[in-house]
């Protein structure tokens, strides 16, 4: 660059730059010199390699995670045909299914607060106990296997009663646990939810005991619905995804049309902006703990009537499962989140049929792990967001 | 090279914070008064009180109120109320704004000297002149003589803080040391008669304790949350099964193992960090998580038929040297691990306060700036990782030699919650803090719940309440856990010894948005 040595309004020269005229004086010129590379030859030939292999996984994540389960569907199929396969199909449906719903609210409550909110799976844990506690008080077992309308009445009645619970469960564990830490640093909220959870989980094993807890649910919808092939599909699994397919749909709507909704959007955006626009926050991040919690705890009734028992800790490894449906994803994305449920049900169940079934939670867990490594932002994220 | 090594295990006497000695002043005056009230009442609760005669000190009075020995325990009872009870009343006068002068502390100290003595003299006269109606006698029945090392010790420590206010005030971390290390170290021939209590003390409380002190420097040094803590524990208690055991017929010495059971688990709490480095806190803690549980699951199914499965390895060695037999008495390994706790812990604080802890300080802080300062975060923080790792591994392979088996259960994730609640209630990021934390924690959780059942049904027998009885204790520990850290986190997030810095960053309410900003990716 030229110096117009002797105008006023010279540019003063950017620090550092040889060029300029005080530079030299201001700057010690060998601080400035590039470092001298100290390591060795081995980093200097296996880094970029390294670094190369990171970037091509991380850009295309999804393509490989959804070709892995591809060829895992495949295998299962070389292993036991079409009726294998469509049978592990129907099971990851059922479970996806579930772990969607569950997925929504650590999506919801992560998007909005930015706090992983590790207790979620044990509300969801306890709005199945709930559930069955209203069903034993309200006599609806007979009820619900009785006749097809008095099912549907048991339905009507139990499934309101326990989200409701479950949701005012976390919106009190919002006020209690999280709502004072909101500005402390992100440690804070992160252990008292561990404690929410931990906690949970302790009143549940003293009052539900040790073992698993059968529920009567799993005798309120029966019978094969019908069958293609070798694949029965029964009422209980088209009940499941159809009911979890409508409360998504229901809840997507609700956000995108109702002033609470748009509300909770903006919230997550960006809280004070909310603020200043009017939006009550609290109110608007208690609503979110209400509606994550009632869908755990549809989920949670679902479950029931699917597999017909509980435990006291289900709700900790089902929630890190569900968890990384979140995370897969993207967190914060709602329809991520229910599309990832599905994906993760998809790699649990054909996981589970190639490796084993009791490798499947591991594999969850090490897709969380790769995930987390590769592509945080989840499958559907852009790489550079400001908000995770 | 070396030389910088071994300075890290130098023990450094320097003068610390003011504040804090205070806080080491009334620890050593309230365990003073507590182990006096404990000796006092240890042969009540213990033995049945009107089982024989002149069984504690109480009897004493209530048998014979005559004779030299008896008028012993009778200026004995004074100077422990006095000691038990005027730092009560100094606390109290404290709250209200006045205080305590020198004077005080000078007839508290006087008092403490003259129990002290009074107590060697009783103690001379039951167990050397042999007067028999005074206390009964020293059978390995009684628990007479824990009763007296406890008054004696408790005496001794009073002396200390009331003789030596200034002194303790100004040196406290010496001080500490001076008042805890010779009960670590007569532990064992205190409570010989208890042989339970010491395995908890070796078992579960100087583990844990362990586990804290390397959870401690990820969580309080590094300010990484780490969930996934058990998994190093594990990998430390299986190295030890797989190479001292009969399953692979190798049988290393306990003292190679706990080195190979600590270099194994650094290196995969670095090969762990490597990849997670550039997340943020909360995904680390999730990616810990199921690293967390991927471990155990991995023992459970029998990776390379290494692990023996869901029933674990049993027939762990454990050492044994003529006379010197660990598998007999707890005591060897109450000492071997009083020892590796202290170079541990000196260890750790040289670390803390050399070049590497202010690192990890200055990432805990701002990782920008802290990278902006020539920091290299990357090594620094594999460096807390495989720290970290390591003392994990290393109480895990003491783990497994105590116990001689170790299964997939033991290593859960309820062990990395039971840890981070120790760190989390003693104080995040204080070493002193998370000694006192494991303290408290394990007592309750190992030693108060377990017999908490057994007292209840005395008690439900005694005061015809039949609903005690039923209740089972044991299962409230996740209750426990889950009170403590939120009642932590809510009431006191510095923890019960907060460490200074970490106060001071807890307690302002501005987190660093940059680095959400800059990190962006996650």
């Amino acid at each position: 660059m030229t110096i117009q040595s002797g105008t006023p309004e010279a540019p003063l020269a950017p620090l550092g730059d040889s060029s300029g005229v005080a530079a030299p004086m201001l700057v010690d010129q060998r601080s400035l010199a590039p470092r001298r590379d100290q390591s060795n030859e081995l980093v200097r030939s296996v880094g970029p390699v390294i670094r190369a292999a990171y970037g091509w996984i991380s850009k295309h994540f999804a393509a490989v995670l959804l070709g892995m389960i591809l060829v895992a569907i495949l295998a299962t199929f070389k292993q036991g045909g079409l009726d294998l396969m469509g049978q592990q199909l129907r099971n990851a449906l059922v479970l996806g299914a579930i772990y969607a719903l569950v997925a929504i609210g650590y999506t919801m409550v992560y998007g909005i607060i930015e706090l992983i909110n590790f207790a979620h799976g044990d509300v969801f844990a306890a709005a199945g106990f709930y559930a069955v506690f209203i069903a034993s008080t309200l006599h609806l077992d007979s009820l619900a296997t009785g006749s097809f309308g008095g099912l549907l009445l048991a339905l009507i009645i139990v499934f309101p009663l326990s989200m409701i619970a479950a949701g005012i469960t976390g919106v009190v564990i919002e006020f209690v646990a999280y709502r004072r830490l909101r500005d402390s640093p992100r440690l804070a909220p992160l252990i008292t939810a561990i404690g929410v959870s931990f906690l949970i989980e302790g009143i549940m094993l003293v009052i539900e005991g040790p073992d698993n807890v059968a529920t009567n649910q799993a005798d309120w919808i029966t019978g094969t619905a019908f069958t293609i092939g070798g694949v029965s599909v029964a009422w209980t699994d088209i009940f499941v995804v159809g009911m979890a397919l409508f409360l998504m749909f229901a809840l997507g709507e609700f956000v995108r049309r109702t002033r609470l909704g748009k509300a909770m959007r903006s919230t997550a955006q960006d809280r004070t902006a909310a603020l200043l626009c009017g939006i009550n926050i609290n109110r608007t991040i208690s609503a979110t703990f209400f509606i994550g919690s009632a869908l755990a705890a549809a989920a949670a009734v679902i479950y029931s009537i699917n597999y017909g028992d509980l435990k006291w800790n289900l709700g900790f490894h089902l929630g890190i499962i569900a968890f990384t449906a979140a995370v897969l994803g993207g967190i914060g994305n709602i329809v991520g989140a229910g599309v990832g449920g599905f994906i993760i049900g998809l790699i649990y169940v054909f996981g589970g049929s190639i490796f084993g079934g009791e490798w499947s939670e591991s594999l969850i867990f090490a897709v969380l792990v790769l995930i987390l490594t590769f592509r945080p932002v989840g499958l559907f994220g852009v790489e550079v967001t400001t908000r995770a | 090279m070396l030389e910088r090594l071994l300075s890290l295990f130098r023990i450094d006497t320097g003068k610390r914070d003011r504040n804090q000695g205070t806080t080491v002043f009334w620890i050593i005056a309230g365990t003073a008064s507590t182990l006096l009230l404990m000796g006092w009442l240890l042969p009540w609760f213990v033995n049945d009180y009107s089982a024989g005669v002149g069984y504690s000190a109480q009897d004493a009075l209530v048998s014979s109120p005559t004779g030299i020995g008896t008028f012993c325990i009778y200026v004995m009872a004074v100077a422990m109320v006095i000691l038990v009870l005027s730092p009560i009343a100094e606390a109290i006068a404290r709250a209200r704004g006045s205080a305590f002068g020198k004077r005080a502390d000078r007839i508290r100290f006087i008092a403490a000297l003259v129990g002290l003595a009074l107590t060697a003299v009783v103690w001379f006269l039951v167990s050397v002149i042999q007067e028999e109606p005074l206390f009964g006698a020293f059978t390995a029945g009684t628990y007479t003589d824990s009763a007296v090392w406890l008054e004696m010790y408790g005496f001794a420590m009073a002396a200390l803080a009331y003789g030596a206010r200034d002194w303790v005030v100004a040196r406290q971390s010496v001080a500490f040391g001076v008042a805890a290390l010779p009960f670590g170290i007569f532990l064992p021939l205190m409570f010989h008669q208890a042989p339970d209590f010491l395995l908890w003390a070796a078992g579960s409380l100087a583990i844990y304790m362990l586990l804290a002190l390397g959870l401690n420097v990820v969580v309080g040094f590094a300010g990484l949350l780490d969930l996934g803590y058990a998994a190093f524990f594990a990998i430390g208690g299986y190295a030890c099964a797989s190479f001292a055991s009969p399953i692979h017929n190798i049988h290393l010495p306990l003292w190679v193992l706990i080195f190979l059971g600590a270099a194994v688990a650094s290196m995969f709490g670095a090969v762990l960090g490597a990849p997670t480095l550039r997340l943020r806190g909360d995904y680390l803690a999730i990616v810990t998580l199921g690293f967390g549980e991927i471990i155990p699951d991995l023992a459970t199914n029998n990776v390379f038929n290494l692990t023996g499965g869901a029933n674990g390895i049993s027939g762990i060695d454990q050492p044994h040297y003529g006379a010197l037999d660990f598998s007999t008495s707890p005591r060897w390994y109450y000492w071997s691990l009083l020892i590796v706790s202290i170079v541990v812990i000196v260890f750790l604080r040289n670390i803390e306060r050399s070049r590497v802890g202010r690192a990890w300080v200055a990432l805990r802080e701002d990782e920008v700036a802290a990278a902006a300062t020539g920091i290299n975060t990357t090594t620094t923080k594999l460096l807390a990782f495989a720290i970290g790792a390591s003392v994990s591994g290393l109480a895990g392979a003491f783990y497994g030699s105590i116990v001689s088996i170790v299964s997939p259960d033991d290593f859960s994730f309820s062990v990395s919650i039971a840890v981070l609640s120790i760190v989390v209630l003693g104080g995040i990021g204080n070493i002193t803090g998370v000694i006192l934390g494991s303290f408290i924690l394990t007592f309750v959780i190992f030693w108060v719940l377990p017999n908490m059942n057994e007292w209840t049904t005395t008690l439900s027998t005694t005061v015809h309440v039949p609903a005690l009885a039923g209740i089972d204790f044991s299962s409230y520990t996740f209750i426990i856990y889950g009170l403590a850290l939120i009642a932590m986190m809510l009431l006191r997030p510095g923890g019960l010894l907060p460490s200074r810095a970490r106060r001071i960053e807890l307690e302002s309410a501005e987190e660093s948005e940059s680095l959400a900003a800059v990190q962006g990716v996650a």
